[in-house]
């Protein structure tokens, strides 16, 4: 068995790595002296992929159906693979996003029994009709929970308002309409397709024996059909934003608002594509971040309070950049955000803020590798850009102001500027 | 003191206690600075307002962009500071977190340079004519006007709050964390000035050093803070627990929502310090702990009415409260349920799997605050609060000399007192 060690002396940490002949590659970060053990087994598939070619034929499914099979996923024959779990003590999640689906467990004692649970589980799905018609009440109510969530509805309103055709402007459960109409049979198409080993990736973080960790992958993957291509259809998305403004009224106490720049022209896989996160992000900061002067303008004139937050997405087609929380008036932020770039297309970044951002953003990142949790976790979050979470070292060390600059005049261009505002009733 | 090596005491003096949790695992030293004072109409806004207002600047970092500016340099030290409640104590924090000095390469302590912002926040703010800078007063006040009103935002916290605090309306407890807009009309400078003045000097405060710090910055620590001039400390009380329930209070409030939300609140009877909290931890897991409970088993897997339900603790008022959100039709179905479940434990009906599961999910539980450094704090801070002296291990051993009989038992003193329901306008009840 052939496993690779990487070395981050800088910051104390080694990674290991084992590929299985099925194409399937897993790591282990361990975590000296931590009682917690977290393994994560995630697919490259989620919930912006529902259109694709199975044996030829090109298929749409169901809204909604990545976050379905990840629920039904839990069934096995013998009952709820989360009593399995429970009985040795871990506790079993999983979680749809965009672009991935992971099944993870965190534990304190008796990893192995946990991790080959995992394994097993997810390799077997076990999906009856009478199951899955049960799961639509539980998966409507979790579409209800977040149809009154405002943090929610105002994120996704914004997508709306980048994006005309692509997918991720799709609610990740769906709609209790999309989801009626999801059976047995279309499942495990999507299984089948999306599940396979090499689509995949293991990742463990805590306190374990990485070899053991790697006999337990090579003995219970399945190795399946060799050199399988998914092929995953897009959409066709032009380049300028679906609509500016997008409004919609909730239960409320005040306004809230999100809005940022649909990027264009973007590297969807390697260190370049982190490269341009972290560009983006010191950017934010430089432009809004609590250092900025108007940031001071907007929290002293009441146009923004302490839930204020910014964020940059990247993903394989799509990015985008995004900002808000609660404010009075939101067109007002917006006005003001908007001089204040175009201020700085005339003046220019200061050389002086990207280099301290940059070094706070280092220690930052430092920091989070604290929770076993976390670093699975961000792990899982960057692996499908062919990239792993050490790599964002490299980033701090090599990214030049030069390349920042440069990521100012893409990026923040006001005719992508869109905005989404949730209104009280 | 605590029966455990991890924490230690330094020194306590003039109302100020100094623990260190000594630990190389973490790559981060953090230090955080408790204030604890009663809950009371009176005091809570104020409290709540002493580190909204600290935390716009100090004398050296006048504003939050200096702040801002600062904590960067220092390889972005993470600051906040804010207040919460335990029980009828409400708990003003200030927090500060930097990466330790072997993962950057100038020779600076940022350990100490974390210490003395922190201190330098708490006690040197940003003066103007003898009070606090009054735009910071009057900003903060209207920020939090904006905080008290945005409680509705988020509908599952709101549900589960509320219901607590009406089943509280006539206790401390029911008072929420913040305060109310009625008590933040008649804050002045002026006044919120002098109460900060009363703020450090009286009330207790509890110091938490966590991280792998070496003996002379723990010693620095000690001398810089025991220079703080203090007074004859207050009085905290403990909580009242036992409290009898007349009859079941119903409690319903309007949105235009989707989906209901459902609360129930309980009187535990039990005191958090007492040999029989061991075996309300138990029963909660097995009530609604988890997707072991027989609440997640019955009204999510078996019925389908929910895609949350679980039950909480409130130790330090004896609570707990079941939380779910349902389709609004739902709500007597639900409630029937739920008291199915509740009935169940009364009777001693447990199974193995299900005393097993709550069982290992605790232990599971409290040997992971280990690999956290703000939940190890507070794990001790909570033990200190409750004048509790057991370790993390101990609590589990404890936990595991429960057995169902005395899940049984204990379940027969839980009360049901409050029933909330958030509904909305056209489907009524």
């Amino acid at each position: 068995m052939e496993i690779k060690t990487i070395n981050y002396d800088k910051i104390d940490e080694t990674m290991y790595l084992y590929q299985h002949e099925s194409g399937l590659k897993a790591f282990v970060i361990p975590k000296k002296g931590y009682s917690k053990k977290y393994a994560a087994f995630g697919t490259h598939y989620g919930s912006i992929n529902n259109e694709f070619i199975v044996d030829g034929e090109k298929i749409k499914v169901p809204d909604g159906i990545a976050h379905f099979l990840e629920h039904k996923l839990f069934e096995q024959k013998d009952g709820s693979v989360m009593d399995k779990f429970s009985k040795l003590g871990s506790s079993p999640n999983a979680y749809t996003s965009f672009s991935q689906t992971v099944y993870l467990f965190s534990c304190t004692d008796k990893f192995f029994e946990n991790f080959n649970l995992l394994l097993d589980y997810v390799q077997n799905p076990y999906i009856t009709e009478e199951s899955v018609e049960k799961e639509k009440s539980i998966i409507g109510q979790e579409i209800r929970m977040y149809d009154d969530n405002a943090n929610w509805r105002v994120f996704f309103n914004l997508l709306d308002a980048f994006y005309e055709k692509n997918t991720v402007k799709i609610d990740i459960a769906g709609t209790v309409e999309s989801i009626s109409k999801i059976d047995r049979e279309i499942l495990y198409k999507c299984y089948n397709t999306f599940y396979h080993p090499s689509n995949m990736v293991i990742i463990v973080v805590g306190d374990v024996e990485p070899e053991k960790v790697f006999e337990m992958v090579e003995k219970n993957i399945i190795k399946g059909k060799k050199d399988i291509k998914i092929q995953r259809i897009f959409p066709e998305e032009p380049v300028a934003i679906n609509k500016p403004y997008i409004e919609q009224k909730l239960a409320v106490s005040m306004p809230l608002f999100q809005m940022g720049f649909k990027d264009i022209n973007f590297e969807t896989k390697g260190i370049k594509c982190l490269n341009r996160e972290i560009a983006v992000k010191i950017l934010l900061e430089i432009i809004l971040g609590r250092s900025s002067s108007l940031y001071t303008e907007l929290y002293n004139e009441g146009l923004i309070n302490n839930t204020f937050d910014f964020d940059y997405s990247i993903e394989e087609n799509y990015a985008f950049s995004s900002f808000g929380g609660e404010s009075k008036d939101p067109l007002l932020v917006k006005e003001k955000v908007v001089n204040r770039i175009k201020d700085l297309y005339q003046k220019g970044i200061n050389k002086k803020d990207y280099q301290r951002i940059k070094k706070a953003m280092r220690g930052r990142f430092v920091k989070q590798l604290n929770s076993v949790d976390r670093t699975a976790h961000m792990f899982m979050s960057v692996y499908f850009k062919e990239v792993n979470i050490f790599d964002y070292l490299d980033v701090y060390d090599q990214i030049s102001f030069d390349y920042v600059e440069k990521v100012f005049s893409e990026h923040f261009d006001t005719q992508r500027l869109a905005v989404s505002v949730i209104k009280p009733v | 003191m605590f029966k455990d090596n991890q924490v230690k005491k330094i020194a306590s003096a003039n109302g100020i206690t100094l623990f260190w949790i000594q630990t190389q695992k973490f790559k981060t030293n953090s230090i955080n600075i408790f204030f604890h004072d009663n809950l009371t109409n009176e005091n809570a806004s104020k409290n709540a307002l002493i580190p909204a207002v600290l935390r716009r600047g100090c004398s050296k970092h006048p504003s939050i962009r200096d702040i801002s500016l600062y904590l960067d340099e220092l390889y972005g030290t993470s600051f906040d500071c804010g207040v919460t409640k335990k029980g009828e104590n409400q708990i003003i924090q200030f927090y500060i977190e930097c990466i330790s000095d072997k993962y950057i390469s100038e020779d600076i302590d940022l350990t100490k340079k974390a210490f003395d912002f922190l201190m330098e926040i708490i006690t040197e703010p940003v003066m103007e004519n003898g009070c606090f800078k009054n735009e910071y007063v009057i900003q903060e006040i209207d920020k939090m006007k904006e905080l008290i009103k945005g409680r509705v935002n988020d509908k599952m916290h709101y549900a589960i709050d509320r219901c607590l605090e009406e089943m509280c309306i006539n206790e401390p407890f029911g008072i929420y964390d913040y305060g109310s807009l009625e008590n933040l009309k008649s804050i002045n400078n002026k006044d919120l000035y002098e109460y900060y003045l009363k703020f450090i000097k009286t009330l207790p405060m509890y110091v938490f050093v966590s991280g792998d710090l070496k003996p002379e910055q723990i010693e620095y620590i000690k001398d810089n803070l025991f220079k703080i001039k203090r007074d004859v400390e207050i009085d905290i009380k403990e909580a009242e627990i036992e409290v009898a329930v007349d009859k079941v209070k119903n409690v319903i409030e309007t949105f235009d929502v989707n989906q209901g939300k459902l609360s129930l609140g309980f009187r535990t009877n039990t005191y958090p310090n007492d040999e029989e909290y061991y075996k309300l931890i138990l029963y909660n897991s097995i009530l609604g702990g988890g997707v072991q409970s027989k609440l997640f088993q019955n009204v999510r897997e078996k019925e389908g009415l929910a895609y949350y339900v679980f039950s909480r603790l409130e130790k330090f008022k004896g609570l707990m409260v079941i939380s779910s959100g349902i389709e609004i039709a739902n709500k007597d179905k639900t409630i029937k349920i739920i008291n199915e479940q509740l009935e169940e434990i009364v009777k001693g009906n447990i199974t193995e799997y299900e005393y097993e599961a709550a069982q290992k999910s605790i232990e599971t539980g409290i040997k992971s605050i280990k690999d956290s450094q703000l939940q190890l704090v507070d794990f001790y801070l909570s033990q200190f609060i409750t004048k509790s002296d057991d370790s993390p291990d101990m609590v589990i051993e404890k936990v595991k000399n429960v057995s169902v009989k005395d899940v049984a038992d204990i379940a027969s003193k839980i009360k049901l007192d409050t029933i909330y329901f958030i509904t909305n306008k056209e489907r009524g009840n």
